[in-house]
C-alpha cells in the first residue's frame, strides 16, 4: 500500500516536472505578451493589452495577412497531402505490384534530405516558374516535404485493416475506388484525421521555405512574419512578437482540442475491430 | 445454381519458386446443395472458395455457373465478383465497423443502387430471418461474436445470391454457440434453397452440415462423398484418419490370401483390399470388448466422454483405441476384445 502511494506521488511529481518543462516557454510567452515593458533588464510586470491591440490593429505589421496566408497554405497542403498519401497507401497496401518496399524506402530516403540543401534549387525553380511570393510556391514543396511522413502513417494504418474487409466489399459489388472511398477511408478516419492535423502543423510551423520563397505580406506565412517583426528604430518588439505568437497558437490548439478524440484514437488504437 | 469446377488449377509464382496450391480440381456442386470443402490448413480449400467467389483468377481449367463460363485460363473470360451474384461470409465477420448493422446489411443493395423502399424491406426481412431486428441501429463493435456473425450472414443473403460461400464462419465462436449456429445454418440453407459452398477444417461441421463433402489435401480432392460415405468407406489413409472421432486405429500389416493378422490373430480383409503390405484401419467404434474375443490386451488409460469412454488398450507392440460403454475398467485391467465383422479397412502402404 505504502509503495503504491509513493510511486503515485513520484509519478505525479515527474508528470508535473515534464508538464512544467514543456509549458514553461509558453507561460513565459503568454506572460510577456501582456507586459507593458517586456524587457529582461527593466523587469517588473505591468499588465497591458497594448501588444494585442498593436498586433491586431496596426496595419503595417500585417499580422492578419500572415495568419490568413498560413491558414490557407497549411490547409491546402494538408488536404492535398492526405489525399495523395491515402491513394498511395491504398496502392501499396492493397494492390498487387512489384517493389512496394522499394517505393516506401525511396520515399523515406527522399525525406532525409536536409531542407537547407534543397532551398537554393527550389528558389531557382520557383523563380523560373515565376511563382516566387505565391501560395503555390509554398504549397508544392510542403506537399513534397510532408508526403513521406503522411504516407508512412497511413500505410501502417491501412495495413492494420483486415483484408477481409476489402474482399467483403468487392463481393458486395464495390469497384477498387469504392473499396477505398466507401470502406477503407471511412474506417481509417481517425488515422486520416491525425495525419491531416500533423501535416497541418508541419506546414503551419515551417520556416525556411517560407522565408526564402516569399517576399512580402501577400504570401508570407506567420512564423516568418513574426520573426521579421521590427520596431520603429530596428529594435525587437518582444511584446508584440509574444502577442502574435500567442494568437498563432490558438488555431492549432483549437484543432487539436476539436479532433482530440480522433487523434488519440489514431495514434493509439491502430487495430480496427471487425 | 449448379457450379462446375473443371480441372481447376492454381499456381502462385514468385521469382524464386512456384507453389501449386490447387492441382486439377474437378467438382460439380448441384443446385441447392450444401457442399462442404474439408481439409487441414494449407490444403487449398480457401483458395478454391476465393476462385469461386471471383477474388482470385485460375491458372488452369475453367469454372462455370450453370452454363455460364465465369473463369478460365483466358483472362477475358473472367467475370468480376459483383457480376457473379455470389455472397460470402468470412471467419472474422468482415463487418464494416463504421456502419450500423442496418447499413452493413444494406451495403450490397446500396452499391447496386437499389431504391430506399426496397432496401428497407430487404434489410428488415433479412434481419428478421437472422433474429437481429433489435440490433439494427447498433454498431458492430457493440455486438457479441455470435450476433456479428448473424449480421454477416444477413448481409450475405440480403440480395438473394445465386451462390452462398462460407469461409470457416464458425471458427471464431465458442463451442456452445458454434453448435447452435451450425444447426440454424443448416435450417436456413434448406429454407432459402441457395447453393452453398462451405469451407471448414472441422470434420464435425463438415459431417453435420454437408449434403456432400470434398476432402482436400495438398491441392487434390482425396474423396468426394456424403458424410456417411466418408466415414464408412474412406478412400485412403488420409481420409480415414481425418474423419471420425476418436481417430481410427492404423496398423502396419500385410494382406495374404485375403486375411491380415494383428497381434497374432487373423482377420478377413475387405474384398477389394490389395495383397501385400497395407495399413489396416479399424474405427474405435468397430472394436468391442467381449469375453472370448480374439485379442488380449491391458488397459493403459481411459478417457471418459460421457455416455461412452475411450479405452487405450495395449496388445503386444500395438495400442488400440476402443470406444466402449463400460466405464468400470481401470488402468492395468486385462481385457479381451474383437473386431466387428466386415468393418476393417485396408489401404496400400
Amino acid at each position: 500500500m505504502k509503495e503504491e502511494t509513493l510511486s503515485s506521488i513520484l509519478t505525479f511529481v515527474a508528470a508535473c516536472f515534464m508538464a512544467g518543462f514543456s509549458l514553461a516557454p509558453f507561460l513565459y510567452m503568454f506572460a510577456t505578451s501582456f507586459n507593458a515593458s517586456p524587457d529582461y533588464l527593466t523587469g517588473g510586470f505591468n499588465f497591458t493589452l497594448a501588444n494585442y491591440n498593436d498586433v491586431l490593429g496596426v496595419k503595417s505589421l500585417h499580422f492578419l495577412d500572415y495568419l490568413r496566408n498560413s491558414l490557407v497554405v497549411s490547409f491546402v497542403s494538408s488536404v492535398a497531402t492526405v489525399l495523395l498519401a491515402s491513394l498511395a497507401a491504398y496502392a501499396i497496401t492493397r494492390l498487387e505490384m512489384k517493389g512496394k518496399a522499394a517505393i516506401l524506402l525511396f520515399v523515406l530516403a527522399v525525406s532525409m534530405f536536409p531542407q537547407v540543401s534543397l532551398i537554393g534549387y527550389l528558389f531557382r525553380v520557383m523563380t523560373e516558374l515565376d511563382l516566387i511570393n505565391t501560395y503555390t510556391a509554398l504549397v508544392l514543396p510542403y506537399i513534397a516535404w510532408i508526403l513521406p511522413l503522411a504516407l508512412w502513417i497511413l500505410v501502417s494504418y491501412f495495413a492494420q485493416i483486415p483484408k477481409e474487409l476489402d474482399r467483403a466489399a468487392v463481393i458486395d459489388g464495390c469497384t477498387k475506388w469504392q473499396v477505398l472511398f466507401k470502406v477503407l477511408l471511412p474506417v481509417s478516419l481517425p488515422g486520416i484525421f491525425s495525419t491531416a492535423l500533423l501535416s497541418f502543423i508541419f506546414a503551419f510551423n515551417e520556416f525556411l521555405f517560407a522565408l526564402m520563397l516569399t517576399t512580402d505580406y501577400q504570401s508570407r506565412t506567420i512564423p516568418v512574419g513574426i520573426a521579421l517583426f521590427q520596431g520603429l528604430h530596428g529594435e525587437t518588439p518582444w511584446g508584440q512578437i509574444m502577442a502574435a505568437s500567442t494568437l498563432t497558437t490558438l488555431p492549432i490548439l483549437l484543432f487539436t482540442l476539436l479532433f482530440q478524440r480522433h487523434i488519440v484514437q489514431g495514434l493509439t488504437r491502430g487495430a480496427v475491430k471487425g | 445454381m449448379k457450379i462446375h469446377i473443371n480441372g481447376v488449377q492454381k499456381t502462385y509464382s514468385t521469382l524464386r519458386k512456384k507453389t501449386e496450391v490447387l492441382k486439377n480440381i474437378n467438382i460439380t456442386v448441384e443446385d441447392r446443395e450444401f457442399f462442404v470443402l474439408l481439409g487441414p490448413s494449407g490444403c487449398g480449400k480457401s483458395t478454391l472458395l476465393n476462385i469461386i467467389a471471383g477474388l482470385e483468377p485460375v491458372t488452369g481449367g475453367e469454372l462455370r455457373f450453370g452454363d455460364r463460363l465465369v473463369a478460365s485460363v483466358n483472362k477475358k473470360d473472367f467475370v468480376q465478383p459483383k457480376d457473379r451474384n455470389v455472397a460470402m461470409v468470412f471467419q472474422n465477420y468482415a463487418l464494416y465497423p463504421h456502419l450500423t448493422v442496418f447499413e452493413n446489411i444494406a451495403f450490397p443493395l446500396r452499391i447496386a443502387r437499389a431504391g430506399a423502399e426496397e432496401i428497407k424491406k430487404c434489410v428488415e426481412k433479412s434481419a428478421e430471418i437472422l433474429k437481429i431486428s433489435k440490433h439494427l441501429q447498433s454498431k458492430p463493435a457493440e455486438l457479441s461474436g455470435g450476433e456479428r456473425q448473424r449480421v454477416a450472414i444477413a448481409r450475405a443473403i440480403v440480395r438473394r445470391p445465386d451462390v452462398l460461400l462460407f469461409d470457416e464462419p464458425l471458427s471464431n465462436l465458442d463451442a456452445q454457440l458454434r453448435t447452435a449456429t451450425r444447426v440454424e445454418l443448416k435450417k436456413l440453407q434448406r429454407e432459402l434453397g441457395i447453393t452453398t459452398v462451405y469451407v471448414t477444417h472441422d470434420q464435425v461441421e463438415a459431417m453435420t452440415l454437408g449434403d456432400r463433402v470434398a476432402v482436400l489435401k495438398d491441392g487434390l480432392v482425396q474423396q468426394l462423398d456424403t458424410a456417411i460415405g466418408l466415414y464408412e468407406r474412406p478412400a485412403n489413409r488420409f481420409v480415414a484418419q481425418f474423419i471420425g472421432f476418436p481417430q481410427i486405429n492404423l496398423f502396419e500389416t500385410e494382406v495374404k490370401n485375403g486375411t491380415f493378422s494383428l497381434c497374432g490373430a487373423d482377420f478377413p480383409a475387405p474384398a477389394q483390399a490389395p495383397s501385400g503390405p497395407v495399413w489396416a484401419g479399424i474405427r474405435p467404434s468397430d472394436l468391442e470388448l467381449k469375453d472370448g474375443g480374439a485379442l488380449n490386451g491391458r488397459v493403459d488409460t481411459m478417457e471418459l466422454l460421457g455416455r461412452d469412454a475411450v479405452l487405450y488398450v495395449s496388445c503386444g507392440q500395438l495400442e488400440f483405441a476402443i470406444l466402449s460403454e463400460r466405464k468400470d475398467l481401470r488402468e492395468g485391467d486385462a481385457v479381451k476384445f474383437s473386431l466387428k465383422p466386415g468393418k476393417a479397412h485396408c489401404f496400400p502402404r
